[in-house]
C-alpha cells in the first residue's frame, strides 16, 4: 500500500511540474494576443491542476511515510516550491495579475528541479524530527516564504518595467547582474541534471578535516579538489580502488568543500557563457528581452502588491520561523534560541523585512526603492535556505 | 527656532510647541515645521513631536538620536549585520570541548580564524558589544514610541469635529459639491453611520471615525519587543535560568542538582532503538544508504523525591513520585524544571572479568568480575584458589614512590589491577600487575596467569535538566509584539470630516488603504447621485504619466 501511495505521489508532482511548464505558453500568448482572456483563463485552470496535483504529491507522500514531507532538503524546497504557486494563485485571485505567473512559476520550477538534485528518496524521521511541530513549523515557514516571495516577484516586474532598456546607470546594471544571477542558477540546474542523468560520477579520495578518509562524488569534472586527492572508483560496499579521473589540479585545504565549490565555479562558468551566448543572440541586454513581458504592469499595483505580500508575510514568518521554531526548539533541543547558523539567518532575514517596513512606512521607501528590498529580501530567503545548508553544517543540515 | 507656544490665530486654541497642525481646527500653524517634508504630515496628526522640535540640551540630542527612525533602522542593520558575521565561522559552544580556542581558529581557519577569534567574534552573541546594540535598540524602541506615541495620544483623545477648511484641502480624499440637497446630505451621513463609523456632531461639522486601534498597532509591537528584550535580560539575574547536565548510569539514582536535595531521578533502562533495514518498507532503500539510524532515545526514569531533604547531613530518604519514558521532543517536567533526554554515554567501562590459568593455559575454578566503580578486595575462584586484589586504579597513570597504583582520575578508563594469586600448592603467593593489553610479573616465574576474558560497558544517560523562568516572558512579548502587527496592520484607521455649512464639504484620512475607504466612501456617495471622491494621489499619479 505504502509503495503505491509513493507512486502516486511521485508521479503527481511530476505531472504537476510538466502542466507548470506547459502553462507559460498560454500565459505568454494572454501578455499580447487577442485572445488574451481566453488564454489567461487557460493558463490559470492549469495552474491550478496542477496545484492541485502537487497538494496530492503531499498526502500521499505523507500516507507513505506517516510523517509530513518537510524533513530533508529536497521535500523542504519542493514545499517552498509549492508554496510559490500558492502565492501566485492568492496573488491572482485578488488582483488578477497575469504576469505574475511569468515570473512566478517558472521560480517555482526551477525550485523543484534544484531540489531533485539532493536525495528524492522518503527516508524514516530521526529521534529530533519526530514531532508534530514539524508540519506546522514548516508549513508557516514556507508559506511565508511563498507569500514574500511574491513581493519580489511584484518588485521585479516593476523594476523590469520602470528601467529603460538602454539606460546607463548603477541600477541598470544592477538589474542586469541579477539576470546574468538567473542564467547562472539555471546553468547550475541544468549541468547538474543532465550530468547526473547520463551517470557521470567521479570519486575523489581525500582526508577531511578531522583527519578521517572520505569520498567527494564529483557530478561535475574536477577542477578545484581536496589536498591530495586520489582519483578512485566504488567497487561495491565500502571498497575503491585507484582510477583515473580528470583532475585539473587546483587542490584546497579539506575546511573549504571543495566539491561543492567546484560546481559553483562551473555554474559560474556555464552561466557566464550562456549569458554570452543568450547577449549574442539577442544583441542588447537580456533584461530589455524580458522588459516587454512587464509592458502593461500597473506600476502602482505592483507597489502595491509588494508592500502587502510583505505585511502578510512578515508577520507569518515571525510566527512560523521564530515563534513556532522557538518552542519546537525548547521541546527538542531543551533550547529555545541557540543562534544556530539557521537560526540565525532566520533572524537576519526576520530583521531585513522589519528595516523594509520602517523604511518603507517612515522614510517614504515607495516603489522603486522598495521594489529592490523586496528583491533583496528574496536572496536572503535564498541564501538562507540553500547556502546555509550547502555550506555550515548546524543542527539544521538535514533541512 | 524658540520654543514657544503657538495660538491658533483661527480658533485661538494654545498649542505646545513644534505643533505643526492646530491640535483643534486643523490649522498649519507651523509652516517651519519639517521642511524636508516626511511623508504624511497626518501621521502624527500634526502635533508636537519632541524630536523634530530643535533645541540644544544634550539629553535632547540623545534623545533626538533615539528617536530617529533612521538611526533606529541603522541600529537594526547593525544587529543583523554582526549576527550574519556570527555565521561564518562556527561559533565556540560548537567546536568540540577542551580544545583552546585559540589554538583551534588558527589551525583550522588559518590568519581568518585567528583574527575571528581575536576580535571576539568566536563568542559574538554574547559579546558585551552584541548586548550593547541590542541594549540600544531597546532604548531606540522606546524612546521612538514615547516621542511620537504621547502627542499622538493626546492628539487623538481631543479630537473635534470642526476642521478649518485649510485642514480639508490638506486631505488626500475630498469633496465639495454645492448641489446637494438638504435631504440627500442627512441620507449619506446615515449611509455612513451605517457603516459602523463613530460620529462626533458639533453642529453643521461631523466627524465620523472608526478603527483607531490601528493607530496603536505599532506602539503595541514595540512594547511587545520591549518585553522580549527585558525577558532576554532576565536570564542573567540568578535563579532565573538554569542549565545543567544530569548523567546517570544505568540503574543509578541521583540527585537533581540545584533542588538542594530534593529530587532524585532513577535511570531504570536506557533504550536506543534503531531503524530496522529490509523491512520492505518505503524507507528501505535511503536506509540501505547509510549507517544505522536512530529512531529513539529514550531513558526510562523513576522520579523520587526526598523526604528528609531537610534534615541536613541525614541519609536520603526517597519516595517514589512518578515514573516516565524521556524521549527526545518529550521531556518530563517537575516544578519549573524540565528533563531533556540529550545523549547517552557508553565510553566507561562497567566490569571486567578474569580467569586465572596454570602454565599449560589450563583454567583453574571459577571466572570472576571485577566491578570497576566499586571492586572487591577477595575472589575465591574454588576451593584452594583464591585471589586478592592489591592494588587498583581505575584511570592508570604510573606506579607510585611505593609501589602503588596512581591514577589519573576517578573514571574507569585505563584500568590496572595488581593482582596476588594464593593457592594451597604454592608457598609464596604470585603477584602480578595487569593493565589492559599488558602483564608483568612482580613476583618471579610465576606459575599462574590472570588472564582477560571480557568486559562491559557501562550505559549512562545524559540528560540536561534546565529552568528558564524567562521564557514565558519572552514568549508573551513575542505574542503581544505580533498582535501589535496584526492590529497595526489589518486594522485601518479611518476619519470622515463633513461640514454641511455650505453645501457639502467632505475630507477622509485613512493611515491605510486608502483603496478602500474610497471604496466605502463612494459607495455612500454613488447611491445618493453624488460624484466619487476626487484623489489627490490619482491626479498627481495620472499627471505623471502625462508628464
Amino acid at each position: 500500500m505504502q509503495h503505491t501511495f509513493l507512486q502516486i505521489s511521485n508521479t503527481s508532482i511530476f505531472i504537476a511540474f510538466i502542466l507548470l511548464l506547459i502553462a507559460l505558453v498560454p500565459l505568454a500568448l494572454s501578455i499580447r494576443s487577442k485572445h488574451e482572456e481566453r488564454n489567461a483563463k487557460i493558463a490559470v485552470v492549469i495552474v491550478v491542476i496542477a496545484f492541485i496535483l502537487e497538494l496530492v504529491y503531499f498526502a500521499f507522500r505523507w500516507a507513505a511515510t506517516g510523517h509530513a514531507p518537510v524533513s530533508n532538503l529536497f521535500e523542504f524546497i519542493a514545499m517552498f516550491s509549492i508554496m510559490l504557486i500558492a502565492g501566485y494563485l492568492i496573488t491572482y485571485a485578488y488582483y488578477k495579475t497575469k504576469v505574475f505567473g511569468l515570473f512566478a512559476i517558472p521560480i517555482s520550477l526551477i525550485l523543484l528541479g534544484y531540489g531533485s538534485i539532493f536525495s528524492t528518496d522518503v527516508a524514516p524521521l530521526i529521534p529530533a524530527l519526530q514531532s508534530n511541530w514539524l508540519f506546522i513549523h514548516v508549513t508557516t515557514v514556507t508559506l511565508s516564504y511563498g507569500i514574500l516571495s511574491m513581493s519580489a516577484v511584484a518588485g521585479f516586474i516593476y523594476l523590469l518595467k520602470i528601467i529603460p532598456a538602454e539606460e546607463k546607470s548603477i541600477r541598470a546594471r544592477m538589474l542586469e547582474f541579477l539576470m546574468w544571477n538567473i542564467v547562472v542558477v539555471f546553468a547550475f540546474i541544468i549541468s547538474i541534471s543532465v550530468m547526473r542523468g547520463v551517470g557521470y560520477q567521479n570519486d575523489f579520495l581525500y582526508v577531511d578535516q578531522s583527519g578521517n578518509n572520505a569520498i567527494a562524488e564529483y557530478h561535475l569534472p574536477s577542477l578545484i579538489n581536496y589536498n591530495g586527492a586520489q582519483a578512485v572508483d566504488h567497487v561495491g560496499e565500502n571498497n575503491y580502488e585507484p582510477a583515473d579521473h580528470f583532475n585539473l589540479g587546483i587542490s584546497l585545504p579539506p575546511i573549504i568543500k571543495a566539491h561543492s565549490l567546484n560546481t559553483v565555479v562551473w555554474s559560474v562558468i556555464l552561466g557566464t557563457v550562456l549569458y554570452g551566448i543568450l547577449r549574442l543572440i539577442f544583441r542588447r541586454r537580456l533584461y530589455s528581452v524580458v522588459k516587454p513581458l512587464a509592458k502593461n504592469a500597473d506600476l502602482s499595483l505592483m507597489d502595491d502588491i509588494g508592500y502587502r505580500s510583505v505585511i502578510i508575510g512578515y508577520p507569518l514568518f515571525a510566527l512560523g520561523g521564530l515563534f513556532f521554531a522557538a518552542i519546537w526548539a525548547q521541546e527538542a533541543w531543551s533550547r529555545f534560541w541557540g543562534w544556530d547558523p539557521k537560526e540565525t539567518w532566520a533572524f537576519i532575514t526576520f530583521m531585513f523585512y522589519t528595516i523594509f517596513l520602517h523604511l518603507r512606512l517612515n522614510r517614504g521607501y515607495e516603489g522603486e526603492k522598495s521594489a529592490w528590498l523586496a528583491v533583496i529580501g528574496f536572496l536572503i530567503i535564498l541564501f538562507n535556505m540553500i547556502a546555509i545548508n550547502l555550506i555550515v553544517a548546524g543542527l539544521h543540515s538535514y533541512a | 527656532m524658540e520654543l514657544k507656544e503657538i495660538k491658533c490665530p483661527h480658533c485661538g486654541h494654545v498649542n505646545s510647541p513644534g505643533t505643526q497642525l492646530c491640535q483643534s481646527c486643523g490649522l498649519m500653524i507651523n509652516e517651519d515645521y519639517d521642511k524636508k517634508k516626511i511623508k504624511d504630515v497626518m501621521r502624527y496628526d500634526g502635533s508636537a513631536v519632541r524630536s523634530k522640535v530643535k533645541s540644544q540640551s544634550i539629553f535632547d540630542k540623545i534623545w533626538i538620536f533615539f528617536t530617529s527612525i533612521r538611526n533606529g533602522v541603522i541600529i537594526i542593520a547593525l544587529i543583523a549585520l554582526a549576527a550574519a558575521i556570527g555565521t561564518i565561522l562556527p561559533q565556540q559552544y560548537f567546536i568540540p570541548i577542551g580544545v583552546d580556542p585559540e589554538v583551534y581558529y588558527a589551525d583550522n581557519y588559518g590568519t581568518f580564524g585567528y583574527l575571528y577569534y581575536k576580535l571576539g567574534f568566536h563568542n559574538l552573541y554574547s559579546s558585551w558589544w552584541f548586548v550593547l546594540l541590542n541594549a540600544m535598540l531597546a532604548l531606540s524602541i522606546i524612546a521612538a514610541s514615547v516621542d511620537r506615541g504621547v502627542p499622538l495620544y493626546k492628539s487623538l483623545k481631543n479630537q473635534r469635529a470642526k476642521k478649518h477648511p485649510s485642514f480639508f484641502r490638506r486631505q488626500r480624499l475630498t469633496l465639495n459639491s454645492d448641489e446637494i440637497t438638504k435631504e440627500n446630505i442627512d441620507k449619506i451621513v446615515e449611509g455612513l453611520k451605517s457603516k459602523r463609523y463613530k460620529v462626533t456632531e458639533d453642529g453643521p461639522h461631523l466627524l465620523f471615525e472608526k478603527g483607531r486601534l490601528s493607530r496603536w498597532g505599532p506602539y503595541i509591537n514595540h512594547t511587545g519587543l520591549i518585553i522580549v528584550l527585558i525577558g532576554s535580560m532576565l536570564r542573567f539575574f540568578p535563579g532565573m535560568y538554569i542549565d545543567e547536565i544530569v548523567y546517570v548510569p544505568e540503574g543509578e539514582t541521583v540527585e537533581i542538582p540545584t533542588t538542594d536535595n530534593k529530587y532524585y531521578v532513577k535511570n531504570e533502562k536506557f533504550i536506543l532503538d534503531t531503524y530496522d533495514k529490509g523491512s520492505g518498507s518505503v524507507f528501505d532503500k535511503s536506509l540501505a544508504m547509510q549507517g544505522d539510524l536512530a529512531s529513539n532515545y529514550q531513558t526510562n526514569i523513576i522520579f523520587y523525591e526526598n523526604l528528609s531533604s531537610d534534615v541536613v547531613g541525614s541519609e536520603p530518604d526517597l519516595k517514589e513520585i512518578d515514573k516516565d519514558e524521556i524521549r527526545v521532543n518529550h521531556p518530563y517536567k517537575f516544578d519549573n524544571y524540565e528533563l531533556y533526554q540529550s545523549s547517552f554515554d557508553n565510553s566507561s567501562m562497567k566490569s571486567m572479568t578474569f580467569k586465572l590459568v596454570d602454565s599449560n593455559d589450563k583454567q583453574i575454578g571459577e571466572e570472576f568480575t571485577v566491578d570497576l566503580k566499586d571492586p572487591d578486595s577477595d575472589y575465591s575462584i574454588d576451593d584452594k584458589t583464591d585471589i586478592q586484589l592489591r592494588a587498583f586504579a581505575p584511570d592508570f597513570l604510573e606506579i607510585g614512590k611505593k609501589g602503588e597504583l596512581l591514577s589519573q582520575s576517578p573514571v574507569p578508563r585505563n584500568p590496572a589491577f595488581i593482582f596476588q594469586v594464593n593457592n594451597e600448592t604454592l608457598e609464596t603467593p604470585e603477584i602480578s600487575l595487569l593493565q589492559i593489553q599488558n602483564t608483568d610479573e612482580i613476583t618471579p616465574n610465576n606459575e599462574f596467569k590472570v588472564k582477560f576474558v571480557s568486559m562491559e560497558n557501562e550505559i549512562a544517560t545524559v540528560l540536561t535538566l534546565k529552568k528558564d523562568l524567562t521564557m514565558h516572558m519572552i514568549g508573551i512579548g513575542f505574542i503581544i509584539f505580533l498582535l501589535g502587527v496584526f492590529i497595526g496592520s489589518y486594522i485601518n484607521h479611518r476619519r470622515i470630516w463633513i461640514n454641511k455649512e455650505k453645501g457639502l464639504s467632505i475630507a477622509a484620512h485613512t493611515n491605510k488603504n486608502y483603496y478602500g475607504l474610497k471604496k466605502e466612501l463612494n459607495s455612500v456617495l454613488n447611491e445618493h447621485g453624488v460624484d466619487s471622491v476626487n484623489d489627490k494621489d490619482e491626479v498627481e499619479h495620472n499627471d505623471r504619466m502625462k508628464g
